[in-house]
This record gives C-alpha cells, sequence and structure tokens, in this order.
C-alpha cells in the first residue's frame, strides 16, 4: 500500500512539473519551427531542424534587442531607487522618533490600494504638461513611485523584528545615523531586500499599462508593448518569429534565475513574510 | 540612542525624496482622478462639467456590469487558485518530496518570470483550434478525446476559465516558494510531537500548520489581489477581451473609454470605482490579520 | 490610359449619386490653412508663394504617426517616398517615423490633440472620427491646401468625394489611402473540387456554401477575431436586403436597427456558423490567418476588400499563384433593392495633417508626395490609392487588373456596417458580432444591443 502511495505521489510530482515546463518547452521548440510546418504537423510535434532565420527575425525586424534593453534599463534602474528607499525610508518609519512618523507611514500605506488603471489619467496629462511622455526617465520615476508601497509594507515587518540591541551597541560604538544605515542596517536587511527584488522584478519586468500608455516610439518601447505589436511587424502571422522573440526575451532571465536561483530562494524563505 | 534615532536632518533626507515622488505620482493622481470624474469628454477636445451624471450613468451602464462581473469572478478565483495551489504545493514540496527538491523547485519557479505578454502569445497559440489544432487541442485529439476539442478562448463559455487557469499556471510557484518559506520555519519538532501524539495529516494542517501560516497567506492574499485587481496585461494578449466582452475587464473598460472615446471624465468615474474596489477588498483581507 | 479617365468618371458619377442621401452637410471650418511662419526663417508669405517652380528645399523636420510597420503594407509606399524625397528633392528635409497599433492609434492622437501636440501626419479613420477632430480644428484643410498649391487634380475625384461624405464636410480633411471595392474573393481550385461556380444571386449562393460544406471544404474563413471582419458579411446581405441607404438610415433615425431588415442581416451570419461554414472557433481568427487560410486551400471563400491584392501579390503569401484566387460581388437578393453593380466601396485609413505646424515645408512634401503615392502604390504593390498614376495596364498584374476592372463596373457604392456609427455604438456592434456568432445572442439582441447605444449615445 505504501509503496502504492508513493508512486501515486511520484506521478503526481511529476505531471505537475510537467504542466509547470511544458508550455515553456513547446515554446522553446517551436521556435525553431519554420512557417509551413505549423500548417501541416500538428502543434505537440517537434521541430524538424533548426531554423535560426526565426532568431535572426526576432533580432533584427523585431527590434528584440532594443525592447530588451530598455526593459532592463527601466527594471534595473528602477529596482535600484526602490530597494534603495525601501530601507531608508523603512527603518525611518519603525525605528526613528519622529513626529509624523505614523500619519506618514499610514499615507505610504494607502498606495497598495491605488490601482495603476486610477492614476493613468491623470499621470497622463500631468506627464503631457512636464513634457515627460515618451520618455525613459517619466517611465522608471512611475515604476519607482508605484514601487514603494508594496516594499515599504515587506521591509517594516523585517525592520520591526530588528534587534534593538544591535542599534544599540552601535551608537555606544560611535555610529552616526548614516554609518548605523549602511553598514549595520543594510546587511541584515538582505533577505528583505531579495524579497523585494523579485516581487519588483516581477512587476516591472511585466508592466504593459504604463509603457503602453506613455511610450509610443519605437526605439524606447519594452518588451512587453514590443511583443503586443509584433504581429503587426510581420503582417502575417509568423509563430515561429513570434515565439522566437518570446523566447528570447525569456532566456536571459531563465539563466539569471537558475544561477541565482539558490540566492534567490534564500531570501524569499528564510524569515520571510513573518507579516 | 534616541540622539540618533531622531536626526531630523537624515530623517529629511531618507523621506522627503521618495515621498515627494509618491505624493505627486500615486497621492495626487486618485485625487485629480476624482475630480475629472464629475466632468465628460476629454480636456482639449471636449471638456464639460457633467456633476453627478457620470456616477449615475455608471449604475446603468450595462457595459460596466458586465465588466465588474467578469472581474469579481476573475480576482476571486485567481486568487484563491494561485495561492491555494501554491500552499499545495508547497506542503507537497516539504512532505512528500525527498529527492530532487531544488530541481523541482526551480522548474516551478519558471514561469514566473516570462513576461506576460509572452505568455498570452503562448497560450493563444495552446488553446488554437482553426486553422491548425493548438497544443491542447492536437494533444486531445490524439488521445481520443476529439469530443473535448473546442474553441476555447473562442467562445464566452471558457475564455475566461482559460484566461484564469493560464494565470494561475504563471504565479503559483511563486507561491509556492514563499509558503514553503514558512513552512521551513516551523520547528520540526511541533510537528514531531504532533504525529507521536496521534494527528494525521489533516489535523496537523488544521490544527497546527495553518495557523501557524497565517500571517504569510494574508501577505500573499494581499499580493495576489494587488496583482488581480489590475487585470489587463494577460487578458490583453490572450484574448483582448474578447469572445464579446467576455474577458473585458474593468480595466480594460476604463481604457476603452478613457482613450477610445475620448471620454476621460467617464473614464476616470471607472477609474475611482477600481480604486474603491482595491480598497474595500485590502481591508477585507487585512480583516483577517489581527498584528494589524 | 483610355480604360483609366472612363473609371475615374463613373466613379465621381456614382459617388455622388450614392452618396448624397448622406446625412448633413454641415458647414465645414473652410479655413485658409494655416498662416504661421515657416520653421527656420526661409520662407515668404504664405499666400504669395509660388508653387510651380521648383523645390526650394526648406529646411523641415516631419513626423508621421503610422499603424503600418515601415515594410508592410502602406508603410512601405509613405517610407519610400519619403526617402525619395529626403534623397532626390530636399536634403534638408527630415522625418521620424513612429509607429502604433491600430487599436492604440485613436488613443495616442486623442491625448496628442488635447496638448495640441499633433504629429505633422498621422493614420486615422475616415468618417465620425476625424469628423470629431475637424470640429476641433486641429486638422488641417487638405483640400483647400491641394488647391493653393496645385496639386488637387492628383486625387481622384470620386476618393475625394467619398471621404467628404463620410466626414460630413465641404471640404476634404484627409488624403486617401486606398480606393476599395469589396466582396468576395474565391479559390478556384476548391471551388472545382466541390463543382460549383462564383454565385450571382443570394440563393445561388447559399447552394454554393452548401455543396462546399458537403465536400468536406470550410465554405467561408472569416476574421472574426478582427471583428469588422464578420460584421462585413452582416452588412453585406442588410444592405442587399434594404438598399445602399440601409445604414445611413438607421443612423439618422429614419429607420431603427431593430427593424425587420437589419435583424435578418444579423441572422444570416448566425445562421451560417450553426451550419458549420466557419469552421471552429472562428472568433478566434483574425483577417490575416483567414486570408493565408483561403491562399493555402484551407478554406474556400473569404471576404476582403482590394487591398487585399498586396498579399495576393506576393507569391509567399498566395500559394494559388497568379490566377488561382477568384472574385464575386455580393450576391444579389433583389434586384430592384441592390443590384449586381453595387460595391462596398471605402478609402481604408487615411492620413490627416495637423493643422498648427502646418507650413510651407510640410506644404512641398505634400505636393511630392500627392504626386507620388499613386505611381508608387500602383508599381510597387499593384494597389489603387485613390490617386492619378500613370502606369500603362499591361504591366498590371492580374489581381490588380481584376480589380479595375471591378471598379469600372461598379455604379453605386455603399459604406461598411460602422461607418456612420459614433464609437460607442461601433464597438457594441463589434463586439457583440462575437457573441452573435457563438450563439450566445439572438439577432434580435444583437441588434437591440446596437439600437440601445445608439439611443443612450444621442
Amino acid at each position: 500500500m505504501k509503496t502504492l502511495k508513493k508512486i501515486l505521489i511520484k506521478m503526481l510530482i511529476f505531471i505537475l512539473c510537467l504542466i509547470e515546463t511544458y508550455p515553456i518547452f513547446w515554446m522553446l521548440t517551436a521556435s525553431f519551427k519554420q512557417q509551413h510546418e505549423w500548417v501541416s504537423k500538428p502543434a505537440y510535434a517537434l521541430n524538424s531542424g533548426f531554423h535560426f532565420q526565426n532568431y535572426i527575425d526576432a533580432w533584427t525586424r523585431g527590434h528584440m534587442s532594443t525592447y530588451f534593453f530598455n526593459s532592463l534599463v527601466a527594471t534595473l534602474v528602477a529596482l535600484f531607487f526602490i530597494v534603495y528607499f525601501s530601507v531608508t525610508v523603512g527603518f525611518a518609519l519603525t525605528k526613528m522618533r519622529w513626529k509624523m512618523r505614523k500619519k506618514v507611514a499610514m499615507f505610504f500605506d494607502m498606495g497598495i490600494m491605488v490601482p495603476i488603471a486610477t492614476a493613468l489619467i491623470p499621470l497622463f496629462q500631468i506627464y503631457n504638461k512636464v513634457n515627460l511622455l515618451n520618455s525613459r526617465t517619466g517611465l522608471i520615476l512611475v515604476y519607482i513611485a508605484f514601487g514603494l508601497s508594496l516594499s515599504f509594507f515587506l521591509v517594516t515587518s523585517y525592520m520591526r523584528a530588528l534587534p534593538q540591541e544591535i542599534l544599540e551597541a552601535a551608537v555606544i560604538d560611535g555610529c552616526d545615523i548614516y554609518r548605523l544605515m549602511w553598514h549595520i542596517v543594510m546587511p541584515l536587511m538582505k533577505n528583505a531586500v531579495m524579497t523585494i527584488l523579485v516581487l519588483q522584478f516581477f512587476f516591472k519586468w511585466n508592466d504593459l499599462l504604463f509603457s503602453m500608455t506613455f511610450i509610443s516610439s519605437s526605439n524606447l518601447k519594452t518588451i512587453q508593448t514590443g511583443l503586443l505589436y509584433f504581429e503587426t511587424e510581420f503582417g502575417a502571422k509568423n509563430w515561429g518569429a513570434i515565439f522566437a522573440s518570446v523566447s528570447m526575451s525569456v532566456m536571459p532571465l531563465l539563466f539569471i534565475y537558475i544561477l541565482l536561483n539558490k540566492r534567490v530562494i534564500e531570501g524569499l524563505t528564510s524569515g520571510a513574510v513573518k507579516g | 540612542m534616541n540622539k540618533v534615532l531622531s536626526n531630523k536632518k537624515a530623517i529629511a533626507i531618507f523621506v522627503l525624496p521618495p515621498l515627494i515622488l509618491y505624493s505627486i505620482l500615486v497621492a495626487l493622481p486618485v485625487v485629480w482622478s476624482f475630480y475629472y470624474s464629475f466632468f465628460s469628454g476629454t480636456p482639449g477636445l471636449k471638456w464639460e462639467f457633467a456633476g453627478i451624471a457620470n456616477y449615475i450613468k455608471l449604475f446603468k451602464d450595462s457595459n460596466f456590469k458586465a465588466a465588474l462581473w467578469v472581474n469579481i469572478r476573475y480576482i476571486a478565483i485567481v486568487m484563491l487558485g494561485q495561492v491555494g495551489l501554491g500552499l499545495a504545493l508547497a506542503l507537497m514540496f516539504e512532505f512528500w518530496l525527498k529527492r530532487f527538491k531544488s530541481l523541482v523547485r526551480t522548474l516551478v519557479f519558471f514561469p514566473v518570470v516570462l513576461p506576460t505578454v509572452a505568455v498570452g502569445h503562448l497560450f493563444a497559440k495552446i488553446y488554437e483550434i482553426q486553422p491548425n489544432y493548438g497544443l491542447l487541442n492536437s494533444v486531445l485529439s490524439a488521445v481520443g478525446l476529439e469530443s473535448l476539442v473546442q474553441p476555447w478562448i473562442g467562445q464566452a463559455s471558457t475564455a475566461l476559465y482559460c484566461l484564469i487557469a493560464m494565470d494561475i499556471w504563471v504565479a503559483m510557484g511563486f507561491y509556492a516558494i514563499i509558503y514553503y518559506g514558512a513552512l521551513l520555519d516551523i520547528p520540526g519538532d511541533i510537528i514531531e510531537a504532533a504525529s507521536i501524539d496521534g494527528c494525521n495529516g489533516r489535523q496537523l494542517f488544521r490544527h497546527i500548520i495553518a495557523p501557524l501560516l497565517k500571517p504569510v497567506t494574508i501577505t500573499c492574499l494581499v499580493f495576489s489581489f494587488t496583482g488581480t485587481v489590475k487585470m489587463f496585461e494577460s487578458a490583453l494578449a490572450l484574448t483582448g477581451g474578447g469572445p464579446g466582452n467576455a474577458t473585458k475587464s474593468l480595466s480594460m473598460y476604463m481604457y476603452n473609454v478613457a482613450f477610445g472615446y475620448n471620454n476621460m471624465g467617464y473614464g476616470s468615474v471607472i477609474a475611482i470605482f477600481v480604486f474603491a474596489l482595491c480598497f474595500v477588498g485590502s481591508k477585507l483581507i487585512r480583516r483577517f490579520d489581527e498584528s494589524y | 490610359m483610355k480604360k483609366k479617365v472612363l473609371a475615374l468618371v463613373l466613379m465621381l458619377c456614382l459617388m455622388t449619386a450614392a452618396f448624397s442621401g448622406c446625412g448633413k452637410d454641415e458647414g465645414a471650418q473652410s479655413n485658409e490653412g494655416t498662416s504661421q511662419e515657416s520653421n527656420q526663417g526661409s520662407s515668404d508669405n504664405v499666400n504669395t508663394s509660388d508653387f510651380t517652380g521648383e523645390d526650394p528645399q526648406l529646411e523641415k523636420h516631419i513626423k508621421i504617426l503610422s499603424i503600418w510597420a515601415e515594410d508592410n503594407d502602406n508603410g512601405i509606399l509613405i517610407n519610400n517616398i519619403l526617402q525619395r524625397y529626403q534623397d532626390e528633392v530636399n536634403p534638408n528635409f527630415s522625418y521620424e517615423y513612429e509607429l502604433v497599433s491600430a487599436d492604440d492609434m485613436k488613443t495616442k492622437i486623442a491625448t496628442l490633440a488635447s496638448s495640441n501636440d499633433l504629429p505633422d501626419f498621422f493614420a486615422y479613420e475616415s468618417g465620425t472620427p476625424l469628423k470629431e477632430l475637424v470640429d476641433a480644428g486641429k486638422v488641417l484643410d487638405i483640400g483647400s491646401e491641394l488647391e493653393r498649391i496645385g496639386a488637387m487634380d492628383m486625387m481622384n475625384p470620386s476618393a475625394v468625394s467619398l471621404l467628404k461624405n463620410l466626414a460630413e464636410t465641404n471640404e476634404l480633411y484627409d488624403l486617401p489611402l486606398g480606393l476599395n471595392i469589396e466582396g468576395f474573393w474565391y479559390n478556384k481550385a476548391l471551388f472545382e473540387q466541390a463543382g460549383v461556380e462564383a454565385p450571382e444571386t443570394w440563393d445561388e449562393f447559399e447552394v454554393v456554401l452548401e455543396k462546399l460544406h458537403a465536400a468536406g471544404i470550410q465554405p467561408l474563413s472569416c476574421g472574426a477575431g478582427d471583428k469588422w471582419g464578420a460584421t462585413r458579411l452582416v452588412n453585406a446581405y442588410t444592405v442587399r436586403l434594404l438598399g445602399e441607404n440601409a445604414m445611413t438610415a438607421a443612423a439618422n433615425g429614419d429607420a431603427k436597427y431593430t427593424d425587420e431588415g437589419y435583424v435578418e442581416g444579423a441572422a444570416k451570419i448566425q445562421e451560417w456558423a450553426e451550419k458549420g461554414y466557419f469552421g471552429q472557433g472562428v472568433t478566434t481568427v483574425d483577417m490575416n490567418t483567414a486570408g493565408t487560410m483561403l491562399c493555402s486551400s484551407q478554406a474556400a471563400i473569404f471576404y476582403n476588400g482590394s487591398w487585399f491584392t498586396s498579399n495576393l501579390n506576393d507569391p509567399t503569401y498566395n500559394l494559388q499563384g497568379e490566377e488561382g484566387i477568384g472574385f464575386f460581388n455580393i450576391p444579389v437578393v433583389d434586384s430592384k433593392v441592390s443590384d449586381s453593380n453595387s460595391y462596398s466601396m471605402n478609402c481604408g485609413n487615411i492620413l490627416a495633417m495637423d493643422k498648427e505646424k502646418y507650413d510651407d515645408g510640410t506644404a512641398w512634401f505634400l505636393k511630392y508626395f500627392v504626386e507620388e503615392i499613386g505611381n508608387e502604390a500602383m508599381s510597387t504593390q499593384g494597389t489603387v490609392k485613390g490617386y492619378v498614376y500613370t502606369v500603362e495596364e499591361g504591366e498590371m498584374t492580374h489581381y490588380t487588373s481584376l480589380v479595375l476592372d471591378k471598379i469600372m463596373n461598379a455604379e453605386t457604392a455603399f459604406a461598411w456596417y460602422e461607418a456612420k456609427m459614433s464609437s460607442e455604438v461601433s464597438t457594441v456592434a463589434q463586439e457583440n458580432v462575437q457573441t452573435l456568432i457563438n450563439g450566445d445572442m439572438t439577432p434580435q439582441e444583437y441588434m437591440e444591443s446596437i439600437q440601445e447605444a445608439y439611443d443612450l449615445s444621442r
């Protein structure tokens, strides 16, 4: 009986892994298919030969290089500032003493409840007036602003758990506030930072609403908007090239993920989100 | 100690820049949206004061009601699916997976890193039926289940659920990892003690594990809710809102109204409503968290 | 050469006749065009500029917002002309060509309009959407400008007349990028296989569909995923039942969308869907896919416009070769109501121009554009864009002359289903047609939803 149970469980896990990864595997193999293969053979058939032209098409005609660069720059810069602000403001909101502390904390907290859709129209007007439309800066600014609330929420729970003694010891040793921040607090926040990085990366990398609304010139488009308009570029649906571009947008991420896998998961799991 | 911690200059340096950014780009627009909702048309093109007329229009608007119903179903099922299945996966990792732990965890997290539009394209091809069977249909056909072959995203009865399935597939790995971390924190002795005392699996879960996971669950629900209330990118990429308006969310409707019909005033009303929805939802979820 | 002149004259007649019953002719802004200084101080007073001589090579940078990629459809034509103008005529000319998806076009334009930052040229929809911009004084009175710079005679009068009627203006406010007729394209090989011929009456049509279906061939491919591909079919039957003014009458309130003929039009498409003529899941098929299905013998008949010839002339797209695809007009129900010389016609997406930024620099380019595009289109793609061109007939492909032939035979014209609808009504008509095809909505309910949206928007 026990062995049956074991086998069933193993099968379940196997099926699970299959469901999670097969679509990606399919996408990769399909990206090497030629146009006629889509028509003549069933979808699940493996590609017969490696039609690299799809990738070349995607990179050049499909401008994946540009989109990739844009997404990367916007996301990374925004991430940097989000993390920086999270730690500093998080600390200020939990450990430091000042009058408006609670009110400001609540103010930031409300941000979690603001869906992008609500702010979109006025933001558009604002950006219009200050000429930030269709600019990388504009996009990054709005990415940062909307990443703050959730990140603060995460950081504050970690911060509260920070033992007061460590801080006191450092102060006694002669630390001023800035050294306290950078040399003591920051390192202790590694796990929180990791979580924020992953979460915010997920949200920014995937953003479509902002980039769709604010960016109109082709050389500033991000991956998401680029992919969305792909069909227009290729006229008839060139699925091979579309999948190739999707694969390209995904491969580096997967690669980085595999490399950093351990760190990421450690960060997410160890002492994470204690609420 | 206190002196260091109340260093006003430091506080200003730390807090002011993000505060200003946040106020202008997040807080101000909400108020602005509210102001706009009392007008109709587009500023610059045809801008008229409409008073409460817009709000009254909202309640009579059948498109709005349809989109709202789409959103509610989506949010409810996706949240449950993502977090619930994430939890189930985490439990499996902890208790049943003996070998290949690392590998499986990595694999399960893969879909999370994919851009949503890419996933949309991918699944559109999976669900395809004309002119050729996509992955799902061709597999069904190959195993003899031809009768199940249908236009998954082409008919109103299944389109939304296909979209939901797609979004659950993407994120459940993420929540699985978070839960797994939380599970690791539960001291092994408690579990051992409980099983020695005769607790079986289900009781173990209900009385020991679940309560300990409560804070994590709240956080996960908040994350999930924030993500689902938006409902825009994945729907746009997979079905474009169709067929008809079966997968058209409030955000998409708002986008259409504001930018397609050039009625930013009315669009703002919908936007305010989405905000209210988000507000109520978050408060409800937080209710369950005592430490708040 | 002669054939062309005849075609033009016929077009002029039929357009004027057909559309004279259309809507009200509002007194359009008959502004003088622009009167600002040009960008760099090298221009004369606008009114006394002489446009008969050589291009003065004014320094000018223009921005074009387009929905066609550089290497697709109109994008190719526009870019070729831009490039040539810069290389061969005016080296001081520079341009920025920007792509936006067709779905986002109106959004972008609306926001740019409200901040007075419209591009010099932009793709747009003729008819009601353009009218909104005209009323707000944002777009250039192109007609008057063309007269001033002496390029009006490059314009096909029927195209001009069609556009003016659609936007309900006295002057021309947009440039056509097509002069198209629409109808049913069919795969000759499949027709032979099923033993049928191109039908002329609607009854014959139904028989043809039935026979194709019985022979195991998918009778119709339809871009129901793009929605308008389906509403065109509803339009086809509705107009044959009620006459060319059907949609205009409903838009004016002279008839109701819920009247019998209109409901029958909707019912027809649902009937076809139920019989399985569209294959499974047609609402997931877009126009492009539907077109390729016709050309790769996966479907026998496909409704589309004459712009389709640019695809048909492409051997990598059209696997049926130079003469493998045929064309027949929408079959007739009652020739007294609407006969076989009545065609659905349009000018495709159009180009509008910003009024604020317009100056002599733009004017010279406009002149070049209008002079070149007719030939460019005909020689590169074999398509008609609504301008005069001088390519000889012998150089045309089979499909191009086929289309020209039909245009010549056209005596009356009517517009597409949503031509006279406002954005909100048009959206309802298009969104719900998918629900209609899926059988989740009765034809009566479909027309009611349109009527409701119409009443609400009044």
